[in-house]
């Protein structure tokens, strides 16, 4: 895994700087200096990196960062992994297509309710506080714009 | 004959009811009113809107809510396209963002989804026009010393598409002033200070950001543009310097916006008396005595222009001919 | 002076100013706490009700509530690894660690400490610099202002792992950062640059959702894959052991915490360099404390002087923004921007006349800052060990409710989804990078410090032409960047040098 994602930073590195480079070479040059400068020694950087991964692919080093933790096996660690982009995903759809407060009160009691195997009455009263609050203080407050979600305009809710 | 008595007493109350109902038309009575403003809390265009937002319901029938919500980006043409577009033409969405959209409508500027002569001129809150102000201690006291006197003058600016480069931009490149721009500063009070340090010799900006700078005498204003505020109309007119009719009517197409200081529309297709009773409304509460004692505290001078005279500005902006607008995009982009 | 700093004192005691205040710190205290909730939007959104209030009423309440939010939100960053406002975000890389580990008790104690000792030096600078406050702020110019920020950037070598490949990825997340800064349009040409005709990249990159992704998005994940609470399966015991604790360490590594405080002060004090740079280079500068190769690798890990430089870094920043802010009418951040708008609406004047004649005022504004903090920070203390001990709630009540507070907190910076995309697309990237043994600090380090790198440059050029480079502040300030660049290589010899004598 750390090898891994070693390599597809560097190799991503390197595609998004060559790119940026390129296209800054268009620019007037007051705007294309910093890009450019900045840009060329990124790549060969990474192009080290990268080169450097796949001749040492044992080597680490340690950042001053936290790491994720070991303790699990591999195979529980990425399906758990996996689940937990597919929520967040998931939530950025439900907001999407629900808007944002529905969204928040499905999200919690779904989460609470399957994810967590509590119980139907725990899950219903933390949502109702949970959602009670984000309610009052986002909504009544600071009177956030929260735009109807998809679904609700082409059912004509909205 | 007692059906009849009930007859002529429906009749009696649907009579009565029906004026009432007619003039509840334009009524706001239980609903809010969203103001979107295409900047962030904190700066000159919200604040405008918020003093707004408290002060109109007392102004307008039925006492609604009315709420500020922030749209920022992409210089408030996010907000714009979203009034245009989005907003349904129920009167319960205004709109307040950029003076300068206009001049990005003109120069098709890509992202611009929205036509300023089809949205449903609220009016202006406020005349916001541009100086030029020199450090006090400098030899120049009037643009007249500027021009004669051989020196570079350095002006600090923030970048393209506001005025503290634009103005002077046109000063030296139409006006052949001396001028050296220096861009790049993070924001107009940085500028201050670097005026302070004598890292810049000048700024241009909106009087009303340099007022405080004005009257603690760090600097003076020597020119201006066209519009007009209290305390600057002796200044000289940059538009009068001009050496020919095109250069004149490029400084004035860049002007031009400022006389619409704080442009507010509401969603095109806006029903006219909506459009009349919204107009009404904010033409009181800018005279309104508590909004004028709040606004001269925060030092921001609010004066009301009808729609109508916004839209003829507006029309009168977008029908430029094409070698004036090619002339004007040469040196002008559009930006923050 | 004596008497203006007595009678700046009475003015704050007075019981309305006082209480004014208290519901100042009440706000700022959630305000501080939620990361949906922003201190600058808040500020702004307070400024109207200020207009009826005297002006010290006026300055005990916004002052009062702007001082809280550095503090509660380092509580947000330790507890939950999220940053609760963006400059509180450095605190999570050791004090989240040390909730982890089941000493969050700890953390909070250390960073509450920190706070308080940083908004005390901010405090005394902003009263002892006021004969000096002018000519100060002016020998800084936009070279020496460039070079600050080149001194910014090497912290970025502290900040990397050790040894060659460690210094490669840590220079190479400096670049990306440098290089994601230059999104948006320029100020010199007004080229729209890397926005591929979007309106929402017009303006660039917002730095909240990208420190909210890069921060919480990793931790959250890991918290989903342990199926635990935040404090894992550590021994109930050391969470109380907590704050006390954490006090002690605030003056075990006194000299630390000074040190810190100093260098936000001073970054606060110069206008334009932004709020979020102070924590980082104060982070930097803890992990220069390092006495051996294990301790440098233990920052990031749950080290507290992690969490003592930038908890005292933050709240030192604001005593010093406030400095330009009174004495030049020039906002040294973007909160004291509102602030500023706040003092004219309370009919005060910002300018030299503030160090004078208004003396009396601006030291109750100093005070206000140590009142509020000392304040806040016993009350914090009181619920401290109820705090901490949301570490121990389980991880599935928690993970919503995160989730929740970060999709607002990125969505209301703007008002717009495309943060919530951005917001993920950098959890993604700090994902890797995490996985892949990459350091983060760098990253943001660049992106904070990359527009005003390249501004500030722009400028001296084309005032200066190459004298700039001759001035004497910039001279060593060149000087520091070298030392800095240099000084992990210095620590790792020493180092090896100690254990060779001991061996």
């Amino acid at each position: 895994m750390h090898s891994k994602a070693s390599l597809i930073l560097g190799a991503g590195i390197m595609l998004l700087s060559g790119a940026a480079v390129i296209i800054a070479m268009d620019w007037p040059w007051k705007a294309a200096l910093f890009p450019i400068v900045i840009g060329i020694p990124v790549f060969c950087m990474a192009t080290a990196e990268v080169i450097w991964g796949l001749l040492d692919p044992a080597a680490r080093s340690e950042a001053m960062d936290f790491q994720l933790s070991a303790q699990l096996p591999q195979k529980i660690a990425t399906r758990r992994t996996l689940l937990a982009v597919a929520w967040m995903l998931g939530f950025l759809a439900a907001i999407v297509l629900l808007g944002f407060p529905l969204t928040v009160a499905l999200l919690v009691f779904v989460f609470v309710k399957f994810q967590g195997r509590e119980g139907w009455v725990t899950s219903g009263i933390f949502t109702i506080v949970v959602w009670a609050f984000f309610y009052a203080i986002f909504d009544r407050l600071l009177h956030l714009p929260f735009p109807a979600g998809w679904i609700q305009t082409w059912v004509g809710l909205a | 004959m007692k059906s009849k008595l009930v007859f002529m007493g429906a009749f009696a109350a649907v009579a009565v009811a029906l004026p009432v109902g007619a003039v509840q038309s334009a009524s706001f009575e239980g609903k809010t009113i969203t103001i979107v403003c295409g900047f962030k809390a904190g700066g000159g265009y919200d604040r405008t809107a918020r003093i707004l937002a408290r002060h109109l319901p007392k102004y307008l029938p039925g006492n609604p809510n009315v709420i500020v919500q922030n749209m920022p980006g992409a210089n408030s043409i996010i907000a714009a396209n979203h009034v245009y577009n989005v907003a349904k033409p129920d009167g319960l969405t205004i709109g307040t963002f950029n003076r300068n959209l206009v001049l990005a409508q003109l120069t098709n500027v890509s992202g611009v989804k929205f036509d300023q002569t089809k949205f449903a001129w609220v009016g202006s809150a406020a005349s916001e026009s541009t100086v030029l102000a020199i450090r006090s201690d400098l030899p120049y006291k009037n643009f007249d010393d500027l021009k004669k006197s051989g020196k570079t003058l350095v002006i600090g600016a923030t970048g393209p598409g506001a005025n503290t480069y634009d103005f002077p931009l046109l000063l030296k490149e139409l006006l052949g002033v001396d001028l050296k721009i220096v861009s790049g500063y993070s924001s107009s009070a940085d500028i201050m200070l670097a005026i302070e340090r004598k890292e810049v010799d000048a700024r241009a900006g909106s009087y009303s950001s340099l007022r405080p700078f004005i009257d603690r005498k760090l600097v003076h204003p020597v020119i201006r543009a066209r519009a007009i505020e209290s305390g600057i109309e002796q200044l000289p007119v940059d538009e009068s310097f001009a050496p020919t009719p095109r250069a004149r009517a490029v400084m004035a197409l860049r002007s031009a916006p400022e006389v619409v200081g704080r442009p507010y529309v509401m969603a095109p297709g806006t029903p006219d008396d909506v459009v009349k009773t919204m107009r009404e409304a904010f033409s009181k509460a800018l005279k309104d005595p508590e909004l004028v004692a709040e606004a001269t505290k925060a030092k921001m001078e609010l004066e009301f222009m009808p729609g109508d005279e916004v839209l003829k500005i507006v029309k009168e902006v977008l029908s430029q001919p094409k070698d004036i607008v090619d002339e004007f995009a040469k040196y002008i982009k559009f930006g923050e | 002076m004596i008497d203006a700093l007595l009678e700046g004192l009475l003015l704050v005691l007075q019981w309305k100013a006082f209480a004014f205040m208290l519901l100042g710190i009440g706000i700022g205290f959630w305000v501080g706490l939620l990361p949906g909730l922003g201190g600058i939007t808040t500020l702004a959104l307070m400024l109207p009700f200020v207009y009826a209030m005297q002006p010290v009423e006026g300055f005990a309440f916004l002052l009062g509530m702007h001082s809280v939010v550095a503090t509660t939100g380092d509580i947000t960053s330790v507890l939950f690894g999220i940053p609760g406002e963006g400059t509180t975000a450095a605190t999570i890389l050791d004090g989240h660690a040390m909730a982890k580990k089941g000493e969050a008790g700890r953390a909070l104690g250390a960073a509450l400490a920190s706070s308080l000792v940083g908004a005390l030096v901010g405090a005394a600078a902003l009263a002892l610099a006021i004969p000096v406050v002018r000519p100060l702020v002016l020998a800084f110019g936009s070279p020496e202002l460039f070079m600050i920020a080149i001194v910014g950037i090497a912290f970025i070598a502290s900040l990397s792992a050790q040894g060659g490949r460690g210094m490669l990825r840590g220079f190479l997340a400096g670049g990306v950062g440098l290089l994601v800064a230059t999104v948006g349009q320029d100020p010199q040409a007004g080229v729209s640059r890397f926005t591929f005709d979007s309106l929402y990249l017009w303006s660039g990159l917002d730095l909240v959702p990208v420190l909210i992704g890069i921060f919480a998005i990793p931790e959250i994940i890991d918290l989903v894959v342990r199926g635990t609470s935040i404090a894992g399966d550590m021994p109930k015991g050391r969470l109380n052991q907590g704050a006390l604790e954490g006090v002690k360490d605030t003056f075990r590594h006194f000299w630390l915490t000074i040190r810190c405080s100093l260098i936000g002060t001073f970054i606060g004090i110069m206008p334009g360099l932004g709020g979020a740079v102070a924590q980082w280079l104060a982070y930097g500068h803890a992990t220069q404390s390092a006495r051996s190769a294990e301790e440098r690798q233990g920052f990031g890990r749950g080290d507290v002087r992690g969490v003592l430089g930038p908890g005292a870094a933050n709240n030192s920043k604001e005593g010093g923004a406030l400095i330009p802010t009174v004495a030049f009418g020039v906002p040294g951040s973007s909160s004291m921007a509102i602030l500023l708008g706040g003092f004219f609406l309370l009919g005060l004047v910002p300018g030299p006349d503030m160090l004078t004649t208004h003396l009396a005022v601006t030291f109750s504004m100093v005070w206000t800052i140590v009142v509020a903090n000392i304040i806040t920070v016993v009350v914090c203390f009181l619920f401290l060990n109820h705090l901490a001990r949301l570490t121990l709630v389980r991880g599935h009540f928690l993970i919503p409710v995160i989730l929740v507070l970060i999709f607002i907190g990125s969505y209301s910076s703007n008002n717009h989804y495309g943060d919530l995309l951005l917001m993920l697309t950098f959890g993604a990237l700090g994902y890797l990078m995490v996985a892949g043994g990459w350091p983060r600090a760098p990253f943001v380090l660049g992106l904070v410090l990359g527009k005003i790198a390249e501004n500030y440059l722009y400028i001296s050029v084309a005032r200066y032409e190459a004298d700039w480079l001759y001035r004497p502040i910039v001279l060593v300030l060149i000087a520091l960047a070298i030392a800095v660049m240099l000084y992990p290589l210095i620590q790792a010899r020493r180092i090896r040098s100690r254990s060779v004598k001991h061996a």
